[in-house]
């Protein structure tokens, strides 16, 4: 599973850079030059849809989706237990309504052959496929992690399903900002 | 018990059309249609929903009735811009003559695809060209470089030699005066609400095409209705739509007279660009552009997505215009 | 149409479920779907496809993940670290010495970063030995660093200010010019306080640094120098959009980060990890956002609600007043995303009908978001200052150290309602 993440987060991040550099290019071009390059726009948005797709499931795995501790660390490990599987139990919900709606999207994109009415007359299904595959990821993910909380609920090993899935608190995060600071 | 229906309209910030016609319509709703029929109406805008997902989403059932932004739910649907190819709608004439020949045609494949039924077709108005810099025709615009939204009209800037620059409504104001671009196309009025004459010197009233929109409703509730109901409703959008043809070129005679300094000015803001005076030679040049550059191109996208697509266009529209 | 009690009832409801600990975007999410298939049956859910594809096929959003990995690119090459000292030899020698330096040091972090939780982090654990060294007073210097962190979110870049843009169709480009003059008077503000606070202070009597030396020290401010500059003077003057502004951000970071030599694939693989674990968290909450935002505008809640507060009869600025109360209040209990996606859809179509500027709303929800992080009992400064103090002091130390700036933030807001120029002038001028 790390190794998977570490994969995808490299996705992630090298999307972004390769996006950032090819908008310098148009933008300098067309301040410098007056020559556009056009579909930097249309570019940004197909990666800003991958890219967030793949984000979720990195947010997922990292536990980065927020949730409020204010009361959560006030009940007893078996409350606490619940509510952690609950959790899970609503992520895995939102993985599956994406996975059912977003079909939606890609069965309409493929009946009406839809065309982006932009620069490079992208046909939609290509872009769609890929930010669906990579919501089908976030769906996975969700449904795992899901497994792996029931799994722990059900047989009784709360104090587990408390470690691995409680709310990232704020000393977590410190924690993590600190062992990155002493690396630097 | 009065039923309600749900309406989604244009923008709200889209101008005076949407403000004195569109709004007061499906607000006094019952009146118009003389049927126990409410509109419960929210603006595009409101609801987050994007204007080129607005037919598959009509399609849903989500909503009753969209107002219809044309050029961007065409993504879907590429016959619809057989409604207003870049070089047919030239006048306010030729222009309600294309909706009455190609209207049917729309509509037709709307039922078929998108469960929709087209209620009317409505126009912005003239797009025209707006420059900051000294022009005196089409032939002086080549290495210029001129703002657009679209791909059919880029490809009819290139096709007269200058420079098509994409970029969104908002910024066009700012990126003429840094000179990011030299000229933008669009309508008189909203060009005079956005304040582009602070920006640009000189006004080519040159009409691209016209900015048209549509009303379509979901077919569902269209077939909920009795004949009787569906005539008051049709006859109330016709009336509508009437109106809408006539105030939008009051509005456009209006608009072109304030931008330039001239009377009466009423309902715009008066500004003093240089009114260039269209040509012969341009009004070829655009007319040709249609058959030339427009029809082809968007021939091509159309057929692969509806069989007999650019035929059924050639035997209504085209008979008119194509020589 | 819903009422007004069903609108209040549902929001608490909600509320208590995320207070439960179940995650905001599901919360948001679930209520959505609920309230919409309620009200309009199943067609809503088929809706929800084109609309999930619009928000993520945004442009505009593009910013929010490249001004997230701007931000990482500078703090993860270890800039904000040597900033510190550059800073602390210009002002060590107001009343109040190194309390200066914490605020000024976090307003020149928020000009290349968003992250509060980051900025908090790593000025607090550069900042605390000397602090402590110097024997500054804790309550002080602790809310001093808790509250410069909120910064990052009013100085631009900002992705919260991203996020209102979005959901309240306000420029991007404004809003970031709108947030400069605010935010050096709030930091004006904050240093003014420590200066009263601070008159018969002694300790800030140390020997004067030789110039030379301190504008050698000062070249680690150049690189965030150069950042802002390219971001906002790209924005400001119509040379590029929002998007394409943070973009060159990230391109001119890693001219800087190359030339400092922190090219690694540990660099990036760290710098990678942790936009992406951002992004995810901001986008989804984003994304549930707009879902629920069909369901609340079909149902008219937003319509529902000014005309309530209409019927109230309230001036604008009595409305205002109400709000600030209001959000100290949600602000205590909420984290500050999930406040701003709740609350902006309804409150800003009331607050433009009774004629007040969106731009200057967004400022306002800002700040109100800024006091929001260093409140009690969820704070999120708090409890990250708390937790790079090296001794085991009491978590109160913390509360009563930025309570000041939260009294300054409040008669900041008034300041803001009196004189509503100081948003709306610098904006005006891009355009002249
Ligand atoms: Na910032
Ligand atoms: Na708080």
């Amino acid at each position: 599973m790390h190794r998977f993440i570490v994969f995808v987060s490299w996705l992630f991040g090298l999307l972004l850079v390769g996006l950032s550099l090819f908008v310098t290019l148009e933008t300098v071009m067309r301040k410098i030059f007056g020559a556009s390059l056009q579909g930097a726009d249309e570019l940004g948005g197909y990666v800003l849809a991958v890219s967030g797709a793949l984000a979720f499931t990195i947010a997922l795995s990292e536990r980065a989706h927020i949730r409020i501790d204010l009361l959560y660390t006030r009940f007893s490990p078996t409350v606490q237990a619940a509510l952690s599987w609950l959790a899970s139990l609503s992520l895995a919900l939102f993985g599956l309504f994406v996975a059912r709606y977003i079909w939606l999207v890609i069965h309409d994109t493929l009946t009406y052959n839809s065309t982006a009415p932009t620069a490079w007359s992208t046909p939609l299904i290509y872009p769609q496929a890929i930010w669906y595959g990579a919501m089908l990821i976030f769906t996975l993910a969700s449904l795992w992690m899901f497994g792996r909380a029931s799994r722990l609920f059900f047989t009784g090993q709360f104090d587990r399903l408390n470690a691995e899935f409680h709310p990232k608190t704020a000393q977590e995060e410190l924690a993590e900002e600190l062992s990155d600071m002493e690396r630097r | 018990e009065t039923r309600a229906l749900k309406v989604l309209g244009q923008p709200g910030a889209t101008g005076e059309i949407q403000k004195n016609k569109e709004a007061p319509f499906f607000q006094n709703f019952a009146e118009k249609t003389g049927l126990d029929v409410t509109a419960n109406f929210q603006t595009l805008d409101q609801t987050g929903v994007k204007g080129a997902e607005e037919l598959r989403i009509l399609k849903s059932g989500l909503f009753d009735i969209i107002s219809l932004r044309l050029q961007q739910v065409s993504r879907d649907s590429p016959v619809i811009m057989g409604l207003d190819l870049v070089g047919l709608n030239t006048d306010y004439q030729n222009g309600r003559e294309t909706m009455a020949e190609f209207g049917p045609v729309v509509d037709e494949n709307l039922q078929k695809n998108f469960n929709t039924k087209l209620l009317g077709l409505w126009p912005f108005g003239p797009q025209v060209l707006f420059c900051n810099k000294e022009i005196t025709g089409l032939s002086d615009l080549s290495g210029v470089k001129i703002r657009t939204d679209d791909q059919t009209l880029s490809k009819f800037i290139e096709s007269i030699g200058a420079i098509p620059v994409q970029m969104g409504f908002s910024e066009v104001y700012q990126s003429l005066a840094r000179g990011v671009v030299d000229c933008a196309i669009t309508g008189p009025s909203s060009a005079n609400a956005s304040d582009w004459p602070e920006v640009t010197t000189h006004i080519l009233p040159l009409s691209y095409r016209f900015a048209v929109q549509g009303y379509g409703m979901n077919l569902n509730t269209w077939n909920s209705f009795s004949a009787e109901e569906q005539q008051k409703i049709q006859a109330a959008f016709d009336e509508l739509i009437d109106e809408i043809w006539t105030y939008s070129e009051e509005l456009y005679v209006d608009a072109m007279n304030c931008n330039v300094g001239k009377t009466p000015c009423e309902l715009n803001k008066p500004f003093e660009l240089t009114e260039v005076p269209v040509s012969d030679e341009d009004l070829a040049v655009v007319s040709e552009g249609l058959m030339n550059v427009s029809f082809p191109a968007w021939a091509q996208v159309c057929d692969a997505s509806t069989e007999g697509c650019s035929q059924s266009w050639m035997d209504t529209v085209g008979a008119r215009v194509a020589k | 149409m819903v009422g007004i009690t069903t609108i209040a009832i549902s929001f608490l409801i909600m509320i208590f479920i995320m207070l439960l600990g179940i995650p905001i975007a599901s919360v948001m999410l679930v209520m959505g779907v609920i309230g919409g298939v309620l009200a309009f049956g199943w067609p809503l859910l088929d809706s929800t496809g084109p609309v999930m594809w619009s928000v993520m096929n945004d442009n505009l959003l593009t910013a929010i993940p490249l001004f997230i990995l701007l931000g990482e690119l500078m703090l993860r090459s270890g800039m904000a670290d040597k900033m510190y000292g550059a800073t602390a030899l210009w002002l060590n020698r107001l009343p109040g010495g190194l309390l200066h330096t914490n605020i000024g040091c976090c307003a020149m972090f928020a000009a290349t970063s968003g992250s509060s939780v980051a900025t908090a982090a790593t000025i607090g654990t550069v900042a605390t030995p000397s602090l402590n060294e110097r024997g500054y007073d804790k309550a002080q210097s602790l809310g001093s660093i808790a509250a410069g962190g909120t910064l990052g979110i009013l100085i631009p870049p900002s992705v919260n200010l991203l996020i209102y843009g979005s959901l309240a169709e306000t420029s991007i480009g404004q809003l970031f010019v709108a947030g400069i003059l605010p935010g050096l008077l709030l930091v004006a503000f904050f240093m003014i306080w420590i200066i009263i606070n601070n008159w018969n202070d002694t300790s800030s009597q140390i020997a004067e640094v030789p110039l030379s030396e301190k504008l050698r020290a000062s070249t680690a401010l150049i690189p965030p120098a150069i950042i802002f500059l390219v971001v906002m003077g790209s924005i400001y003057l119509g040379i590029a959009t929002p998007t394409e502004s943070a973009a060159l951000g990230v391109a001119t970071a890693l001219v800087i980060v190359g030339i400092g030599g922190h090219f690694s694939i540990e660099f990036f693989g760290r710098c990678f990890i942790q936009t992406a674990r951002t992004t995810g968290m901001v986008l989804l909450i984003v994304m549930a956002a707009f879902v629920l935002n069909v369901t609340l505008s079909l149902t008219g809640v937003a319509q529902t609600t000014t005309n309530w507060v209409t019927s109230l009869g309230l001036t604008a600025t009595q409305l205002l007043l109400v709000l600030i109360v209001f959000y100290v209040l949600l602000g205590m209990f909420m984290d500050v995303l999930s406040m701003m996606v709740l609350t902006i859809p309804i409150a800003v179509p009331v607050v433009t009908a009774m004629g007040i500027d969106p731009v200057w709303f967004g400022i306002f929800i800002i700040i109100m978001c800024e006091l929001g992080m260093i409140t009690p009992p969820v704070g999120m400064n708090l409890y990250v200052v708390h937790g790079v103090r090296q001794d085991d002091g009491p978590f109160m130390d913390l509360i009563r150290g930025a309570f000041p700036y939260v009294i300054i933030m409040i008669l900041f807001v008034l300041l803001l309602i009196w004189f509503p120029g100081i948003v709306t002038w610098l904006p005006r001028t891009m355009y002249n």
